[in-house]
């Protein structure tokens, strides 16, 4: 029932990330017909069809590579919790191997403690961070929204991914589940 | 040595601004503390982070001292962008004393209260460097443009260029592949990104700079507490107006060799008259003036920082 | 202790911890805060890093080519493309003996060709081409170590990110740099098909083989591939013609596989669904280890390591040729922790005015280039070479079947191969330079 809970709660997460990069994909290729496409009517080369396209304002979208950046920080922030939950960090298994069960469950035990001990300090820094970036302010460089927005997306994603990791060394340590 | 103090900025170690200005600084200042003081320095962000972290690294102690451009945290230093309005530079020492000297007067409460400023100055003249030559503002029409903040990619959008965005490492790349067709930065820069080797036309002013960057060059001030008094005043006699004054002539001085290697190339370097920066001023003035409102909306006093920028700068510009 | 000892400390803990089945980011992310802990004598530097850099990391423009290219992969192989793909290369190539991992290997020039990044073009093939070469009998270890190597050349093939930067830090050409890349990337892509070659007929129960088709069936399953190609293409010389940035055609190729995969009705919610789950976990684990790498890398250069490691290096007193292969060698023991971007920006600077300064008979721009492309090519070699390198992990960790073991076994005849391709170049300058 909890973990029903959790991973629709790492699923959603990810799904969420996921409209975003498409979104941001999507913004990206806008971005790039307008510019080639104003580029192609300056030039001349698409006649009247160019002048009619410039007079309704084609071109980049302005500041696309601002909202790349924010977007991707959240995207990545909501991919960690379904990372997390299915266990799929890079490991290397070479001298483990060969050791006993036990003692792999161990040790797979304390580092799901770990990281979830890690998880939940770079979300408390998160927090800090967004703290100085309300209080000096500071905005992106063109279309100029404020980048505690952009933080404060990310620690939503971050809290998820906290409380994913705390709840995947909790079954490890009772013993109820391995992921 | 008693002391060691981590200074953290963004460019290699033989570029200009590190080499000539900021090594200058520290060797100064390890002699002069008698070697108590040691600067370890760290070029190319070794140290961690980007660019637009490094005035938090400040700020939080993570290094000791930094250097940075002010532009790098839009919203931070508003009151500093009147330095980096159009065609406000006459000469960058000029300015770059007016800078610390209008710092001193209205910013050390706000903008720099969280750091102890050791220098503050801007660059030389900001030259456009494109795939065609540019002589007229209409000639900006529709060109692919990469400007280096946010007031003169306002500009340069204002003008009829396309703005695109992108870090400046990206500009090289963007430059060879026709992404961009022009970017706009000093002389001093150009050899460092290739860009004469990407474009062949280079488009300077007379007179006035069509544009200028503010550094900041600062320190913590926990790091700067905890020295003792004599050491305190060996980093004090180092740092401040004149240290700024130097930092700004060095940095313009710095544009002439990197010209020559433009025209060694056989590159077209167009320098506009006076009448034709005059017209390129006039096209520039509505961008200035939206800049002041914005401010004086924002409350930071627009018309009293451009007003007394202004006449600090022309009280500096000796005209040597 | 000092901060040196500190730093050269951190090489055996941070191995005891991956050998301990640590997760690798999170082993350097330890190492990265622990030692910035002690080096710092307090807490006050990483909690401070903490809270701006795994946003900056996160949010880092040039990284986000990697979910772009990874989403691209996901459309591609669950709309059956990458399966078209395949039988498009096995009807030419999979009569022969190894004949699949070669065509993963012409893939992944194909894909270096137009992304900047090792991780990106080895994780994004992988996606392709794993599950593929897997079903058509090659072993697990062979597969993931074919993908690994292949995953080199997305940085020995131009455009790439790492020449860019070492350009600009040695005031050097980029076109020139980037022209004299392709030469060693082309023999690159050549030495791991022989290196395929060779391996299949030592070890024939690894490699499945197929009937051999007549050209008909041939030429229909290269029709059948024409809309991959087109995507291909656009993004390959929308790059190469400037319409877009690398990251920007990461964007227009997950589009346009996108969309192919919508017209051709393999689309649906429950695919989308699949492939962002897919895209999910695999941007999560590279961003996971590239944010380890920032804290450890910061660290490394606090304690000074690299710079008293190369500083040792040339105050020997030997002769050029020691000093260059020294310098090769360092950087191959170095790329074992250390990923290739951070090595770059740390040591060249120390080591490129010590080449400079010694006499090899070119030009200073001659002598920088070839330094340049014999560093990037050493530093790919570290991405494979065992027992750490981050193309073996990420490329392992998408098979879970497949032990580390076999892969370690299986990828060291294309490290094999890599230096005698090394070598050769070392020999020959002129290989590299005849196109500058
Ligand atoms: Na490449
Ligand atoms: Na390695």
């Amino acid at each position: 029932m909890l973990h029903k809970l959790i991973e629709k709660l790492a699923q959603g997460m990810a799904l969420l990330g996921g409209i975003v990069l498409c979104a941001l994909v999507l913004m990206v290729c806008v971005s790039v017909a307008g510019r080639e496409l104003a580029d192609a009517s300056h030039g001349g080369w698409l006649g009247g069809v160019g002048d009619w396209l410039l007079g309704l304002g084609v071109g980049p979208i302005l500041g696309d590579f601002e909202l790349v950046e924010a977007g991707m920080a959240f995207t990545i922030f909501a991919f960690l919790p379904l990372t997390q939950l299915s266990g799929a960090h890079a490991k290397v298994d070479v001298f483990t191997s060969g050791m006993r069960p036990g003692l792999n469950r161990a040790l797979g035990t304390f580092w799901s403690l770990v990281m979830a001990v890690i998880i939940v300090l770079i979300t408390w820094r998160l927090y800090a961070g967004l703290q100085d970036k309300l209080r000096y302010g500071e905005t992106t460089y063109l279309i100029q929204f404020p980048i505690w927005w952009a933080y404060a997306a990310s620690l939503f994603a971050a809290i998820v991914a906290a409380v994913v990791s705390l709840y995947c060394a909790a079954m490890r340590l009772t013993g109820q589940r391995e992921t | 040595q008693e002391v060691t103090l981590r200074l953290h900025q963004f460019l290699p170690a033989q570029s200009t601004v590190p080499a000539q200005i900021l090594d200058v600084w520290a060797d100064s200042v390890e002699a002069d503390s008698d070697g108590r003081i040691k600067v370890e320095r760290y070029p190319s962000m070794q140290l961690g982070g980007t660019p637009p972290q490094l005035i938090d690294q400040v700020i939080d102690g993570v290094a000791d001292i930094v250097w940075t451009v002010a532009g790098y945290t839009p919203g931070r230093f508003p009151q500093l962008e009147v330095f980096e309005l159009p065609f406000i530079s006459p000469d960058a020492e000029a300015t770059s004393r007016a800078y610390w000297q209008l710092a001193e007067e209205r910013m050390m409460d706000t903008d720099f209260a969280d750091f102890k400023p050791l220098g503050l100055w801007v660059h030389g003249p900001g030259v456009i460097h494109a795939n065609r030559p540019i002589t007229e503002v209409s000639d900006l029409r529709g060109l692919k443009l990469r400007a280096p903040s946010r007031t003169t990619t306002t500009l340069f959008t204002n003008l009829g260029a396309t703005s695109v965005g992108m870090p400046v490492p990206a500009v090289p790349e963007s430059l060879s592949r026709g992404v961009i067709e022009s970017a706009v930065i000093p002389w001093e820069v150009m050899p460092s990104l290739k860009v004469e080797e990407l474009v062949e036309n280079h488009t300077e002013f007379t007179g006035n700079a069509l544009y200028t960057l503010a550094f900041i060059f600062a320190m913590n001030k926990d790091s700067y507490a905890a020295l003792p008094d004599d050491l305190k005043a060996v980093i004090d006699s180092n740092s401040g107006l004149e240290f700024s004054a130097f930092a700004g002539r060095t940095q313009q001085a710095a544009d002439r060799p990197a010209r020559s290697i433009a025209e060694a190339r056989g590159n077209t370097i167009i320098t506009l008259d006076a009448d034709q920066t005059a017209a390129w001023a006039e096209a520039a003035a509505p961008t200035i003036d939206a800049w002041i409102a914005e401010a004086d909306a924002a409350g930071i006093d627009g018309t009293g920082l451009y007003r007394d920028a202004v006449a600090l700068i022309e009280a500096n510009n000796t005209g040597n | 202790m000092s901060d040196l000892a500190l730093g050269y400390l951190s090489f055996p803990v941070l191995l005891a911890l991956i050998f301990l089945r640590a997760p690798i980011g999170l082993a350097m992310l330890l190492c990265g805060i622990g030692g910035l802990w002690l080096a710092t004598d307090g807490t006050t530097v990483f909690m401070a890093r903490l809270k701006s850099e795994v946003y900056s990391t996160f949010s880092n423009y040039s990284l986000s080519i990697i979910p772009m290219f990874l989403l691209m992969g996901q459309f591609a192989t669950h709309s059956g493309m990458s399966r078209a793909l395949f039988k498009a290369a096995e009807a030419w190539l999979g009569h022969r003996k190894g004949g699949m991992a070669m065509a993963a290997v012409g893939a992944c020039a194909g894909f270096g060709a137009i992304c900047g990044s090792s991780l990106a073009t080895a994780a994004t093939m992988s996606r392709v081409a794993l599950p593929e070469l897997r079903k058509y009998g090659y072993s697990g270890g062979f597969s993931t170590a074919t993908l690994a190597a292949g995953g080199t050349l997305g940085i020995l093939i131009p455009p790439s990110v790492i020449l860019v930067i070492y350009a600009i830090l040695t005031e050097q050409n980029i076109a020139k740099l980037f022209a004299a890349a392709i030469i060693p990337g082309i023999l690159a892509a050549l030495g791991y098909m022989i290196t395929i070659a060779i391996y299949v007929r030592l070890y024939p129960d690894q490699a499945g083989i197929k009937e051999r088709m007549p050209y008909g069936a041939r030429m229909k399953a290269f029709a059948a591939v024409w809309p991959v190609l087109l995507v291909f293409g656009l993004v390959v010389g929308g790059i190469y013609n400037g319409w877009f940035t690398p990251t920007e055609g990461a964007a227009v190729g997950a589009l346009g596989t996108g969309l192919i995969a919508l017209f051709s009705g393999t689309l649906n919610l429950g695919v989308l669904r699949d492939s962002i789950y897919e895209t999910a976990t695999g941007t999560g684990m590279i961003f996971f280890i590239v944010l380890g790498a920032a804290f450890y890398n910061g660290f490394l250069a606090l304690t000074q390591v690299p710079q008293e490691l190369s500083a040792w290096v040339t105050a020997q007193g030997f002769s050029p040729w020691t000093v260059m292969v020294m310098i090769l060698v360092f950087y191959l023991i170095l790329g074992c922790l250390m990923d290739s971007l951070s090595m770059i920006l740390l040591t060249v600077p120390i080591f490129w005015p010590v080449i400079q300064g010694l006499d090899f008979g070119m030009t200073t721009e001659e002598l920088a280039i070839w330094f340049g492309i014999m560093v990037l090519i050493v530093v790919e070699v570290g991405l494979i070479t065992p027992p750490v390198g981050m193309n073996l992990f990420i490329i392992n960790s998408m098979d879970r079947e497949t032990p580390m073991t076999a892969t370690y076994k299986s990828v060291l005849f294309f490290v094999g191969s890599d230096v005698v391709r090394v070598v050769i170049l070392l020999m020959f300058p002129a290989i590299t330079l005849v196109l500058i």
